[in-house]
C-alpha cells in the first residue's frame, strides 16, 4: 500500500463571508515536488499556512502520511518543516546559535549546521546577530532552519524571494536533492524558471 | 489509495524535553547579556510598590471623592447595582481580552525556532500556564480588596473574604479561557462566556436607570455576598485547572501566534505611549473578520459628497462604533443617578468617547499623507469632511442625555458639545508621535516633552472643557 506524504482533501478558509480556499484537495507522494499556483489573492499563503497548522482551516482536513496532521502532535512537527513569511528570529541570537537551537530542539546534533551554513553562504554572517542580516540573508537563515532537521515534507512559500542568481541555482539544486532523498516538497512560486526546473505537479488555486 | 487516518500524540524518540529546550535556549541567550534573576526581580519589586503605591492612593482619593458633597447623594442600592454591573462588564470584557491574548502565547521566534520542534508542548507551557494562573489569581484578589475598599469596607475579614473571591474567580477564568483557547472552532461556549455578563451588565444598568428615573431606586441587598462568590469560585477554579492541564497539549500553533501579535503590540503601545499601535492591529483583525463586502457605486454629485457617503458607509459596516456610542448614553444617564454632583462632568467625558467611535474616516485620512494626494482637494478640505459624521454625532448623543443635566447657562451646552467635537477633532488628526526633543523627569520616568504634547492633543481640550463645566455649569 503506497501512502502519501501529504494529502489535503475538501479545504476551506474564509475571512468573513470572503471565500479564499474553496474545497482544495491534492495528494503529494514522497519524492515529489509540487507547486501552488494561482494569481496574488488566490490564497496559496494561506493554504500552506492551514497546510502547516499555522492557520485554522472552516473545514477539510490534512494528512501527512496517512496520518491526520493536528500541529499539537509531536510527530506531525518531526516529519513538517516549514519556512513561512512569518519566521521571526532570536535579536540576541546569532545565525550558527539559531540553526544549532532548531538542530537541538529535534534531537538531532550540530553536525549539519556547518555544513547548512557552507552551503547557503551564511559562513562569513554566522556569528552576526540577525538584526545585522540583509533581507536575501534573514531569507537563506529561514531556509537553512529546514535542511538542520530531520523532514519528509517540505512546505516553503515563495523560497527564491529575496535571493540573488546564485542563491536560486542553489536553491533549485537543493530542491532537487530533496526529491531525491524522498521528501515531499509543497511550495508556492512565481518563478518560472525554478518551477520549470523543479516542479513535478502543479495545483491550480483561485481559477 | 491512503491508509486510515488516525491521530498520533508521542513525543517521537530522540527528541530532548522541553525543559532541556528550554535551558539550551537560556544559556544560549545569556551568553550576549547580562541580565541576571536578581535584576528582573528587582524590577518587578519596583513594579509592584509602584503600583500598589499608586493604587492605594487612588482608591483613597476615589473613596473621599465618593462620599464628598461635590458628587451628591445618590439611592443607597443606586450605586451598589452599578458597581455590580460595572463588575460584570469588567468580567466580559477581560474574558474578550484573555481570548483575544490566548491567554497563553508564545513569541514569533520562539515559535520559530523551538515550538515548532516535536518537544511535548503540555511541559512547554506548563510553567507559562502556572505563572499566568498565580498572577491572575494574585491581579484579581487585589482587585477584590480594592473594590471592596471602594465600597467603604474597612473590616479586615471583609477584605480577606474580597480578596478571596477576586482570587477565585480570577484563577477560574484564566484557566477556563485556556480550555477556551485549546478548543477547536465552532464551539460556542467561549463567545456566550463572554457575552453572557456584558448582557446581565447591560439588563442591570438599565433596570437601574429605569427605576431610578420614575422616582425609587432598587433596595441595595443587606450583605455582600463575597462568601458566596468565594464558594462558587472555588469548585471552578479547580475543575477549571484540571480541565486546562488537560487540554495544555491541544493548544495549537494558530492561537499561540496570534496573542502573541497583540501581546507584542500592546507592549509596544505601552513602551512608546501610543496606544494608536495597538489601535491599528484591532481595526485590522476587525475588518479581517469582515471580509468581503457589498460594494456599491456613490450617489452622483462633487467630489466631497462621495466622502461623504463613504464616512456614512464606513460606520455602516462597523455597527459596534454605533453600539458604543449608544451604549455611553446609558452609561451617562447610570452616572448621573450614581454620581449626580458630576454629571455634567461625566456628559463631556462620556461625550468625547463616544465621538471618538465615530471618528475613524478622519483618522484615516489624517495618518496618510498617500491617501490624502490620492484623494486630491486640500488637506484641510478633506478633514472638514470627515468631521461631519463625528460633529452630527455629538449633537445627536448630546441632545439625548440633555436630561440627565441640569441646564446651565443658554450658551453652555452647544459651546461644551462644539468643545468636545474640537476635541475629538484633535485627537484624530494627530500627527505620528515624534520622540525627539526635550525630556523631563517624572514620577513615571523620563519622558520627552513633545510626548507629552502630542499624546495630550485632544485630551488636554478636554480637561479644559471638564474644568469649564464644573465651575459654570
Amino acid at each position: 500500500m503506497i501512502v502519501d506524504a501529504l494529502s489535503v482533501r475538501g479545504l476551506s478558509r474564509n475571512f468573513g463571508n470572503l471565500v479564499v480556499l474553496d474545497d482544495v484537495s491534492f495528494t503529494l507522494p514522497a519524492g515529489r515536488i509540487a507547486v501552488v499556483l494561482g494569481p496574488n489573492g488566490s490564497g496559496k499563503t494561506t493554504l500552506l499556512r492551514c497546510v502547516v497548522g499555522a492557520d485554522r482551516p472552516d473545514s477539510g482536513e490534512v494528512l501527512v502520511q496517512g496520518r491526520r496532521a493536528d500541529e499539537t502532535d509531536p510527530q506531525v512537527r518531526a516529519l513538517v518543516a516549514a519556512a513561512l513569511d512569518d519566521i521571526d528570529f532570536f535579536p540576541d541570537l546569532s545565525v550558527v546559535e539559531h540553526l544549532e537551537l532548531v538542530a537541538y530542539a529535534h534531537g538531532g546534533d550540530a553536525e549539519p549546521v556547518e555544513e547548512v551554513l557552507a552551503e547557503l553562504g551564511l559562513e562569513p554572517a554566522r556569528d552576526q546577530l540577525p538584526v545585522t542580516l540583509s533581507s536575501g540573508q534573514r531569507r537563506r537563515l529561514a531556509l537553512a532552519s529546514c535542511f538542520v532537521r530531520p523532514r519528509r515534507v517540505l512546505i516553503l512559500d515563495e523560497p527564491e524571494q529575496r535571493l540573488d542568481v546564485r542563491g536560486r541555482q542553489w536553491l533549485a539544486d537543493r530542491l532537487l536533492r530533496e526529491r531525491a532523498a524522498g521528501t515531499a516538497v509543497l511550495l508556492a512560486s512565481h518563478d518560472p524558471e525554478l518551477i520549470d526546473a523543479v516542479v513535478d505537479e502543479r495545483i491550480e488555486i483561485g481559477k | 489509495m491512503t491508509a486510515t487516518p488516525a491521530t498520533i500524540a508521542d513525543t517521537p524518540a530522540g527528541v530532548p524535553t522541553a525543559r532541556q529546550v528550554r535551558t539550551h535556549l537560556r544559556k544560549a541567550r545569556s551568553r550576549h547579556h547580562d541580565h541576571s534573576l536578581g535584576e528582573v526581580l528587582g524590577d518587578a519589586y519596583v513594579m509592584v510598590l509602584f503600583v500598589g503605591m499608586y493604587g492605594w492612593f487612588a482608591i483613597s482619593a476615589s473613596r473621599d471623592l465618593l462620599d464628598s458633597p461635590t458628587v451628591g447623594q445618590a439611592e443607597p442600592g443606586v450605586r451598589w447595582w452599578l458597581a455590580v454591573a460595572a463588575l460584570l462588564a469588567g468580567a466580559g470584557l477581560a474574558w474578550r481580552g484573555l481570548r483575544a491574548l490566548g491567554p497563553l502565547l508564545v513569541t514569533p521566534a520562539t515559535q520559530s525556532w523551538a515550538t515548532s520542534a516535536p518537544v511535548d508542548r503540555r511541559a512547554w507551557l506548563a510553567p507559562r500556564f502556572v505563572l499566568l494562573l498565580v498572577g491572575a489569581a494574585a491581579g484579581t484578589a487585589a482587585l477584590g480588596v480594592a473594590v471592596a475598599a471602594l465600597g467603604g469596607v474597612s473590616d479586615p475579614a471583609a477584605l480577606g473574604w474580597a480578596s478571596a473571591a477576586g482570587a477565585g474567580w480570577g484563577a477560574a477564568a484564566l484557566a477556563l479561557s485556556v480550555v477556551a483557547q485549546s478548543s477547536r472552532s465552532g464551539h460556542r461556549w467561549p463567545s456566550l462566556a463572554g457575552a453572557a455578563p456584558m448582557a446581565a451588565a447591560a439588563v442591570i444598568t438599565a433596570l437601574v436607570v429605569l427605576v431610578g428615573r420614575l422616582g425609587d431606586g432598587l433596595p441595595r441587598p443587606a450583605a455582600t455576598p463575597t462568601v458566596v462568590l468565594f464558594a462558587v469560585a472555588v469548585p471552578l477554579a479547580v475543575v477549571g485547572t484540571i480541565l486546562a492541564v488537560r487540554a495544555l497539549p491541544r493548544v495549537d500553533r494558530a492561537t499561540l501566534t496570534t496573542g502573541a501579535q497583540f501581546a507584542n503590540a500592546a507592549a509596544t503601545a505601552t513602551i512608546l505611549l501610543d496606544p494608536s499601535l495597538l489601535a491599528s492591529l484591532v481595526e485590522s483583525r476587525r475588518w479581517r473578520r469582515i471580509g468581503r463586502v457589498y460594494s456599491r457605486r456613490f450617489r452622483p454629485g462633487p467630489g466631497w459628497w462621495a466622502l461623504l457617503q463613504a464616512d456614512v458607509r464606513r460606520l455602516r459596516r462597523h455597527p459596534s462604533a454605533v453600539l458604543i456610542w449608544a451604549t455611553l448614553i446609558g452609561v451617562q444617564y447610570a452616572a448621573a443617578l450614581a454620581l449626580p454632583g458630576l454629571a455634567g462632568a461625566a456628559q463631556v467625558v462620556f461625550a468625547y468617547l463616544a465621538v471618538d467611535r465615530l471618528t475613524g474616516g478622519l483618522r484615516a485620512v489624517s495618518r496618510s499623507p498617500g491617501l490624502r494626494r490620492a484623494l486630491g482637494g486640500s488637506d484641510n478640505l478633506l478633514r472638514g469632511i470627515h468631521v461631519v459624521v463625528p460633529a452630527v454625532g455629538a449633537g445627536l448623543w448630546w441632545l439625548l442625555t440633555l436630561p440627565t443635566v441640569d441646564p446651565g447657562p443658554a450658551w453652555l451646552a452647544p459651546t461644551l458639545a462644539l468643545g468636545v467635537v474640537a476635541a475629538a477633532f484633535r485627537a484624530g488628526t494627530r500627527p505620528p508621535i515624534n520622540y525627539g526633543g526635550a525630556t523631563v523627569n517624572t514620577p513615571f520616568g523620563m519622558i520627552p516633552v513633545d510626548l507629552l504634547r502630542q499624546g495630550s492633543r485632544g485630551p488636554a481640550l478636554l480637561a479644559v472643557l471638564v474644568l469649564v463645566q464644573l465651575f459654570l455649569g
